[in-house]
């Protein structure tokens, strides 16, 4: 039973940085840089991701085909891998997206009586 | 593995394009170069764990992973060579036991035809079976007109064995070959391509007698023509007549019946012309039936709707010859089915060895599976980590069964070996013949595949329910907690039925070897029913020499009177069959007087043997009631008979039989009278059931086939070359065959291939055994070892050494107890099948008497050392290591 439990745990964690991966993409094909800067600022630098797991993370969504990988030349001539969403990886992201926010729901209506308890 | 070349690359630009527009980035913030590419590596992490989590989220192939689980199975195998041994041991002795078993079973039954698509030919005939010896036959006239007729085949062939005098021109001596006479659509039909010239041609088996060309077979180009590749054209004598060789048959068409190998074949209009008894005119007579009728089906023609023709055919034949072809059943059977219904007990015995095996091999998985689950807590530390680190249960079933997969290869491996020897082993089974008799066991292709799938087969068997047993780990108590945590109930209890099965099985299999053994002890002690000391055979065949009837008949009076002139012979005597030799037994069909023959039956066929008037005191067969033949028995003189008690009894079970009459060969055949009644005796092998015979005197049937039995006075063997000699004299070319004391045959047929069997099922009882003996051992130390901190404690608060040794003790006792209950109430049930192949008592007592006293010391044996071992156990040692 604890082993689900637990699988369960991680996979979430995994999946945020997915979904904040996808979410990027749904502005236009990037490569591996720029998705990192465009994440840390998308958060306006709450979030510091470490960069190298973002490349184990863009190879999983590739084999999982919700973005696809494609070689092209960036703006000043130089060869690159560009990344870019699927329709499957559009699609995903809606269905993470409203599962997200019904969690994050769920964890702040848990969060206030937890804080109350604590105090007393 | 140029994808993963080409992935690795881009994966390493990729990281460099990053550094470097990171740097760049850097150094536009406003850092020096050297700094910027320091940030930029901080930023990223190492590069080196960012690759290997990265090849992590490719994932594998299912080949790399299957490979994978093969070197870390191997490692596994590797690190625990007593697991490996025991179980690679237990494994290949039970298909060791498989892959002989079935090379036998092969050899007598399963083998198909040496022939393309051997599932289409089929057997078609008039039932010819004689006491449940099935046999389907037909004359060459039934043949024509159920080939001209018939719509279900690709061409229907049909052949027949006959023994030829085979020499290679007018001056060498004869010898005796079997070959075939067959019909020109013999190869055609078959799809067998000569290896050498061409096959007969459908105009070859038109004319009688006209087309003197053979087809010589491989083993007899090979031995006797050293494969002459120039043998074309050349001329061979068979039967003192010259044959042309028009071709060579290739190595691998062995002939249609598994037990011979035709030494040739030759054109089925021939027979006349090398038969020398002008009175049988095999061509023409409608019941000489000695043809086997085999067809090709067309496609999507079923067996029955060939029989429902057949059986249509057959009654327009009965209308339109009434004499010949009355009450006849005509049958239609697959290769296999005719296999079976020819010999019921060498199907039997096949059927029986196979299953003992396959329960061996029962036996050796639930070894081995027992040993996996003895494992489980052992690995379940192993496990717990590696689904805690993300591995999924599939994954680690697969892994695991990967692991049976190698024991299973390496125990199949090994197991080939020891089927090796069980076939060799096996090969006594050939008689000793001076025909090439060829019940070939061998380890072929076929053995080999057989071998590999139950391999594969069992390495499921034993290593699915382990893994699924291994695999469900709790994580959190199986990292915390290695090896001693509680027995869990339904574990135990597996491994327990496992066990208990064992020794059940290994029961059943020493039960039916001293059943098989008593049985037959008990035949041989009893004796077949006449002599078989002091005794040597000859048979001749004068037919082969061209002799007419006369001459034939001359020669045997003549070799018989000289043979009791030859010092050292007490008496000679002529007969067409010997006792336990079932291959020139004749058939012989009677009707006694005052019997109907059931509607839509013919008449029945027996056994039978025709004798001159020395054959029951030479052979010390006593004649019961009336008497045996005298030489005023003649064939002008009224026709007589001796019959054995048991068709006496079958018929007439009141009143007595001498001077009853039964009509010969057919309803209408001549009367012929009892005059004696012979004691039963054993007539094809020793423990065949009591069945009915009937003698009937040379000088009223004569034969040409006969087999000289001399009683000897010394020792029967040296009185070869003398009775050599006495037929020298008569005719210098006279081959004399089968030349052998009755003794060795009598060893051979009697005793030597019984033990065969016996040896075969003890052997198999006892691997049943030691199996069942380790797993029992295996499974009372392993149960000691998890209770050795319990035992240890009871110790410690005083337990006696006798209290723990009982108390493991009794877990294993009880186990063989019920192991042993249920393996005699099985033995019951095997009893009573084995009743059906081989005589003995319907009960056997003592074998229960003996049998499972045996095996319960054994198994307490087995259990007492571990227990012993428990309860040496020191207490302060077992629970400081706690």
């Amino acid at each position: 039973m604890s082993t689900r439990q637990d699988r369960d745990k991680l996979e979430l964690l995994q999946g945020t940085l997915d979904m904040l991966i996808l979410r990027t993409l749904l502005f236009g094909p990037a490569h591996g840089h720029a998705i990192a800067h465009a994440i840390e600022r998308g958060s306006e630098d709450v979030l510091e991701i470490e960069h190298g797991s973002l490349y184990p993370a863009l190879h999983r969504l590739v084999k999982q085909r919700f973005i696809a990988a494609k070689d092209g030349l960036s703006e000043n001539n130089r060869k690159a891998k560009y990344y870019s969403l699927t329709a499957l990886g559009r699609k995903h992201l809606t269905a993470e997206n409203s599962k997200w926010e019904r969690l994050a729901q769920a964890i702040a209506r848990i969060m206030r009586p937890a804080g109350e308890e604590s105090q007393s | 593995m140029k994808l993963w070349r080409r992935r690795e690359e881009s994966l390493d630009n990729e990281i460099r394009d990053y550094l470097d527009r990171e740097t760049q980035w850097n150094i536009e913030a406003g850092m020096s170069p050297e700094e910027a590419s320091y940030a930029a590596q901080r930023k990223l992490g190492s590069t080196s764990v960012v690759k290997e989590n990265t090849r992590a989220a490719w994932g594998w192939t299912s080949l790399e992973r299957f490979w994978q689980d093969l070197q870390y199975g191997f490692r596994m195998l590797i690190k625990n060579p007593g697991f490996t041994l025991v179980a690679v041991i237990s494994l290949a002795i039970g298909i060791g036991a498989n892959s002989a078993m079935f090379s036998l079973a092969d050899g007598l039954i399963l083998r198909p035809l040496p022939v393309p698509h051997p599932n289409e030919i089929v057997t078609a005939g008039y039932d010819t079976s004689v006491g449940g010896f099935g046999s389907i036959s037909a004359s060459y006239r039934d043949y024509l007109d159920f080939r001209n007729t018939s719509k279900s085949f690709d061409g229907l062939l049909a052949h027949t064995s006959y023994s030829f005098g085979f020499s290679k021109g007018p001056d060498s001596p004869a010898q005796l070959k079997m070959g075939m006479l067959v019909t020109g659509n013999f190869f055609r039909v078959l799809g067998v391509e000569p290896e050498l010239g061409r096959g007969f041609s459908d105009e070859e088996d038109q004319v009688p007698g006209r087309d003197a060309v053979v087809v010589l077979g491989h083993d007899l180009w090979e031995k006797d023509f050293a494969a002459d590749t120039t043998i074309l054209g050349k001329h061979i004598r068979l039967s003192g007549i010259e044959f042309t060789v028009i071709g060579v048959a290739p190595e691998r068409f062995t002939g249609l019946d598994n037990y011979f190998r035709p030494a040739l074949f030759v054109p089925v209009t021939m027979w006349p012309k090398v038969l020398s008894d002008p009175k049988i005119k095999p061509l023409d007579a409608r019941d000489y039936r000695q043809l086997t009728l085999r067809g090709r089906l067309k496609p999507g023609v079923s067996v029955g709707q060939t029989q429902a023709e057949f059986t249509g055919i057959a009654k327009a034949l009965e209308r339109a010859y009434p004499e010949t072809n009355r009450n006849r059943v005509v049958k239609v059977r697959t290769e296999f089915q005719r296999r079976l219904e020819r010999s019921p007990p060498d199907a039997q015995i096949a059927t029986m060895l196979l299953v003992l095996a396959m329960a061996v091999l029962l036996v050796a998985c639930a070894n081995v599976a027992g040993l996996l689950l003895s494992r489980a807590p052992v690995r379940a530390r192993e496990m717990a980590l590696r689904l805690a680190i993300g591995a999924g249960r599939p994954r680690l079933i697969r892994q695991l069964l990967t692991e049976s997969l190698l024991v299973a290869i390496a125990g199949g491996l090994l197991g080939l070996a020891i089927g090796y020897a069980g076939v060799g082993f096996l090969s006594h089974l050939q008689p000793p013949t001076d025909f090439p008799s060829q019940i070939s066991v061998q380890l072929d292709q076929r053995a080999l595949l057989f071998s590999l799938t139950i391999s594969l087969l069992s390495a499921i068997f034993f290593g699915l329910a382990p893994a699924m047993q291994t695999t469900r780990t709790d994580v959190i108590s199986g990292l915390r907690t290695a090896g001693a945590e509680t027995p869990h109930r339904r574990r135990l209890l597996g491994r327990n039925a496992l066990v208990a099965g064992q020794v059940a099985l290994s029961l059943v299999l020493l039960m039916v070897s001293t059943f098989i053994y008593r049985g037959f002890r008990q035949t041989l002690g009893a004796g077949p029913g006449f002599r078989t000391d002091h005794l040597l055979m000859l048979s001749f065949d004068p037919t082969l020499l061209r002799y007419n009837e006369n001459q034939t008949q001359q020669f045997y009076r003549q070799v018989v009177e000289r043979a009791a002139t030859v010092p050292g012979v007490k008496s000679a005597a002529l007969a067409s069959g010997v006792p336990m030799d079932g291959s020139n037994l004749g058939s012989m069909s009677i009707l006694p007087e005052g019997f109907q023959i059931p509607k839509g039956q013919e008449i029945p066929s027996i056994f039978g043997s025709t004798v001159d008037e020395h054959y029951f005191d030479t052979m010390d067969l006593s004649v019961a009631r009336g008497r045996g033949f005298r030489a005023s028995d003649t064939a002008s003189s009224p026709r007589v008979a001796v019959v054995n008690e048991q068709l006496a009894k079958h018929y007439w079970p009141e009143k007595d039989a001498i001077g009853r009459r039964f009509r010969l060969d057919s309803p209408d055949g001549p009367w012929v009278e009892i005059v004696g009644v012979a004691k039963t005796t054993k007539y094809l092998w020793i423990a065949e059931s009591p069945m009915d015979f009937v003698y009937l005197p040379l000088a009223q049937h004569p034969q040409t086939q006969m087999t000289l039995l001399a009683q000897s006075s010394g020792d029967a063997a040296a009185l070869a070359q003398p009775l050599r000699q006495m037929v020298r004299e008569l005719d210098v070319n006279q081959p004399v065959f089968d030349v052998r004391t009755f003794d060795d045959f009598y060893q051979f047929r009697a005793v030597g291939q019984p033990n065969v069997v016996i040896r075969t099922v003890g052997m198999m009882g006892l691997m049943g055994l030691v199996l069942a003996l380790v797993g029992l051992y295996g499974l009372v130390s392993y149960a000691a070892t998890r209770r050795s901190r319990e035992i240890g404690i009871r110790m410690a608060i005083g337990a006696a050494r006798g209290t723990v040794l009982r108390m493991v003790l009794r877990q294993g006792v009880v186990l063989a107890l019920i192991g042993i209950a249920i393996g005699l109430a099985a033995s019951v049930g095997a009893k009573r099948l084995l009743n059906t192949i081989f005589t003995g008592d319907e009960v056997d007592f003592v074998t229960y008497l003996l049998v499972a006293p045996a095996l319960l010391a054994v198994t307490a044996l087995a259990v007492y050392i571990p227990a012993r071992r428990a309860s040496r156990i020191d207490p302060m040692r077992v629970l400081r290591y706690e």
